[in-house]
């Protein structure tokens, strides 16, 4: 997008040219922003700071999976399992083991990041349709280690109550103090996706995406950064599945579902592949979408009373899968590509092209 | 003279108070005001089949209590979230429930998983759940504020079991040996696998009845559980014990009809399995003979009850679909008749300025136990139990419809787990 700027403005050094945000303005703008987002508890109604809460930890989901699918090109159908394998590790660090919540955090993530790795084995001898395969392999055996294994601890299919986090004495019970949590790792998750994708890491990741045999010709070590990338994304789904256990304080095999990690890849397709503003855009659209037809439901529900099970039933199907398909044939590189050529034409402007 | 005149005037007085305070009370009114019970199910997930009737018994109840008068004149109001049988969806109600309401009395809840997910924000918010979701987990867990609309899992499955041993020479198929065998098939969710905790497995040791397979299948009406009871065969199994609802229990009789095996085994069930939806997913009516469940509730055959002769009417006057004339709909209206009683009597105690969640849960233990629904459901959260402790126990013999009595109004074992 940098061929899209006004003629006479160049970038002078490396720092500029690989800055994230470049002018004051666009500081002022992100702090104001981030203001607004961390002041919501104070003016928004408790039901929409859940839903940002929501948002917030599926983002974070996302953001991992945008780094493995859109960065590196290793598409996965295993981010939900990744979750649950850190909601698990988090939820018995507290629970069993007293840990204390900033701790379990990134230690879930950690674990969920090992677990992600041996998923991830795989991809230095499969790709494509054969990997997703592989990936959606942790779709089943995690939920079904959780169930079967270790029953005294796990508790099974019924699965582990997770206490509050409490932070300095301050319990994080309310969606309205959850929030701070969410969008604190949230904050930082996003700090590190912007770094790593513009990092020699990233360059790699993208390399690989875009040529695995080329880049392996130019030096990068393939086996190294696919696991690196799958370690990261599933890090991330630890984080979100930590976030997530604690705040819904339970956590089971069922919590984090198959129709959830393809609900992710759905999301980063609308939001746009290797782009780190596609999991943002891609998370808040589906989120919207999905509360929409859960609001609509039982309206819908009282037209059609003789069929009501089934049609909204098919409401929620119907919205993410009529958008997903509309994004595929019509913006097939998402949101963020279009918020990029709108940036530009504002730039341009009077000249649009 | 005037003394005396003054002093009758006096007496006259004071007798008027005594006697004005003697008589019965004008009822309060509170025409204007609003009470609201919250309700959320399943309506877009996997147990979407069976929620529509549950959300039309709750909407006709209240309907109906409206056009009676309200609770002292008070209108009641219902509202509902779609929670698509998602634990996270459950959440997301409540906290937008919650946002919006400050002085909740009521919830209403069905899925075990949410049941359990919810208790602690139950108990700290003090808003009462009314729940048919039976797990024990969800009651007696970080929890204080779920009441049951029948007993819990664990007791309904001890009360079969121990039905089936006492009578197990009448009851045993042809060829089973003395020993009970038992085969737990269910799904893998926290409603599925509600039944079997540590206190139940020691009951059923102290019973006797080993539990000599344990399977899972998917919670899918098109699930396959061929090969969960061939194991069960294999295992020398003679009882399948399924805690699930409708379809769940369809494919096992599916399966066990398929594979000519029905005649081995004694199908038994929770409450959610012996229903009119089971018949849908069954391939054919005859597989339903013989299926045992606790049935902690009348039925809508047991027509000479008030009760059911009031839902009947319900239905009939809001033209209800016949395929929702099941459990659903039955247990929401006794469910609403339920919390009238318990706002009303909570009213009566503390008044309409004190009523809140924590006056409607003692409200229910107070009136504890009493009659919900003419004794459609039978209420009794007396003694630190947060559920009732009486079922039948029925058996059909028949086509739909025909579920009956095998063994009248019964305690239940406690198999409550340790708080």
């Amino acid at each position: 997008m940098a061929i899209l700027r006004p003629a006479g403005e160049f970038d002078t050094s490396y720092a500029s040219d690989m800055a994230t945000i470049r002018r004051p303005w666009q500081w002022c703008l992100l702090l104001v922003f981030l203001l607004a987002l961390f002041t919501l508890p104070f003016y928004a109604s408790q039901g929409l700071v859940a839903l940002v809460n929501r948002i917030g930890i599926t983002i974070i989901a996302v953001q991992g999976l945008s780094l493995l699918t859109g960065f590196t090109g290793q598409i996965s159908l295993g981010q939900a399992a990744f979750m649950t394998a850190g909601g698990y590790v988090s939820a018995l660090l507290v629970n069993e083991l007293g840990w204390p919540f900033l701790l379990a955090l990134p230690a879930a993530a950690i674990a969920a990041g090992l677990v992600g790795l041996i998923f991830g084995l795989p991809s230095l001898r499969v790709k494509g349709f054969y990997l997703v395969m592989a990936t959606l392999a942790a779709q089943f055996i995690i939920p079904w280690f959780t169930r079967n294994a270790f029953q005294d601890v796990l508790n099974g299919a019924q699965g582990l109550n997770v206490q509050v986090p409490v932070i300095f004495g301050v319990e994080f019970n309310t969606p309205q103090r959850y929030i701070f949590l969410t969008l604190t790792v949230l904050v930082l998750t996003t700090i590190l996706a912007f770094n790593v994708t513009r990092s020699r890491l990233g360059r790699a990741f993208i390399s690989i995406r875009d040529n695995d045999l080329a880049a392996e010709l130019l030096g990068v070590n393939l086996f190294k950064y696919k696991l690196q990338a799958f370690f990261l994304a599933s890090m991330y789904a630890g984080l979100a599945g930590s976030l997530a256990a604690h705040q819904l304080r339970h956590i089971n095999s069922e919590t984090f579902t198959l129709i959830d990690s393809i609900i992710f890849m759905g999301m980063l397709v609308i939001g746009g592949l290797g782009s780190n503003l596609g999991p943002i855009f891609g998370a808040i659209v589906v989120e919207f979408l999905i509360e929409a037809a859960t609001l609509l439901g039982p309206f819908v529900a009282m037209i059609f009373p003789a069929k009501s099970a089934g049609v909204v039933q098919a409401l929620r199907p119907l919205f993410f899968g009529t958008s997903l398909m509309l994004f595929l044939i019509f913006e097939p590189r998402g949101l963020a590509y279009r918020w990029q050529l709108f940036k530009a034409a504002w730039r341009l402007r009077p000249f649009s092209h | 003279m005037r003394r005396h005149l003054v002093g009758t005037i006096a007496l006259l007085m004071v007798a008027s108070m005594v006697l004005g305070a003697c008589g019965p009370k004008a009822p309060p009114d509170f025409t204007g005001r609003t009470i609201t019970l919250y309700h959320f199910g399943d309506l877009s997930g996997p147990y979407a089949a069976i929620t529509a009737p549950l959300v039309h018994g709750a909407e006709d109840a209240v309907a109906a209590v409206n056009a009676a008068g309200g609770i002292y004149g008070a209108t009641l109001e219902i509202q509902f979230a779609d929670t698509a049988g998602s634990i996270d969806e459950a959440v997301a109600a409540y906290d937008r429930f919650t946002g919006a309401d400050d002085n909740i009395l009521f919830m209403i809840t069905y899925g075990s998983g949410e049941v359990e997910a919810l208790a602690a924000r139950f108990a700290e918010d003090k808003i009462v759940n009314i729940t048919a979701g039976l797990s024990a987990r969800g009651f007696y867990i970080d929890s204080g504020y779920t009441f049951g609309l029948g007993p819990i899992y664990p007791d309904q499955f001890g009360l079969v079991m121990q039905y089936l041993h006492d009578n197990w020479d009448t009851m045993k198929p042809e060829d089973a040996g003395d020993e009970i065998k038992l085969a737990y098939i269910s799904w893998p969710t926290a409603f599925g696998q509600g039944a079997l905790t540590s206190e139940t497995r020691a009951f059923l040791e102290d019973l006797d009845i080993e539990v000599v397979v344990e399977e899972v299948y998917d919670l899918s009406p098109a699930a396959d559980t061929t090969t969960a009871i061939l194991n069960a065969q294999a295992a020398g199994a003679n009882v399948i014990w399924t805690n699930t609802l409708a379809f769940g229990v369809s494919v096992i009789l599916n399966d066990l009809n398929a594979l000519g095996l029905r005649d081995q085994f004694v199908v038994a069930t929770d409450n959610w399995g012996m229903d009119l939806a089971t018949y849908a997913y069954m391939a054919d009516p005859s597989y339903g003979v013989g299926l045992i469940s606790a049935f902690p509730y009348l039925w809508w055959t047991d027509t000479e009850n008030a009760g059911v002769q009031y839902a009947e009417g319900l239905f009939a006057a809001n033209e209800r679909p016949a395929g929702e004339h099941n459990v659903g709909y039955l247990l929401l209206v006794a469910g609403v008749d339920m919390a009238v009683q318990a706002i009303t009597h909570a009213i009566d105690t503390v008044g309409w300025d004190n009523l809140n969640g924590e006056a409607v849960a003692d409200a229910l233990i107070d009136l504890s136990p009493f009659e919900a629904l003419d004794g459609v459901l039978r209420p009794d959260y007396s003694g630190g139990s947060r559920s009732p402790h009486v079922s039948q126990i029925r058996m059909i013999q028949g086509g739909p419809d025909a579920f009956n009595i095998l063994m009248d109004w019964t305690e239940t074992p406690d198999l409550r787990p340790v708080e």
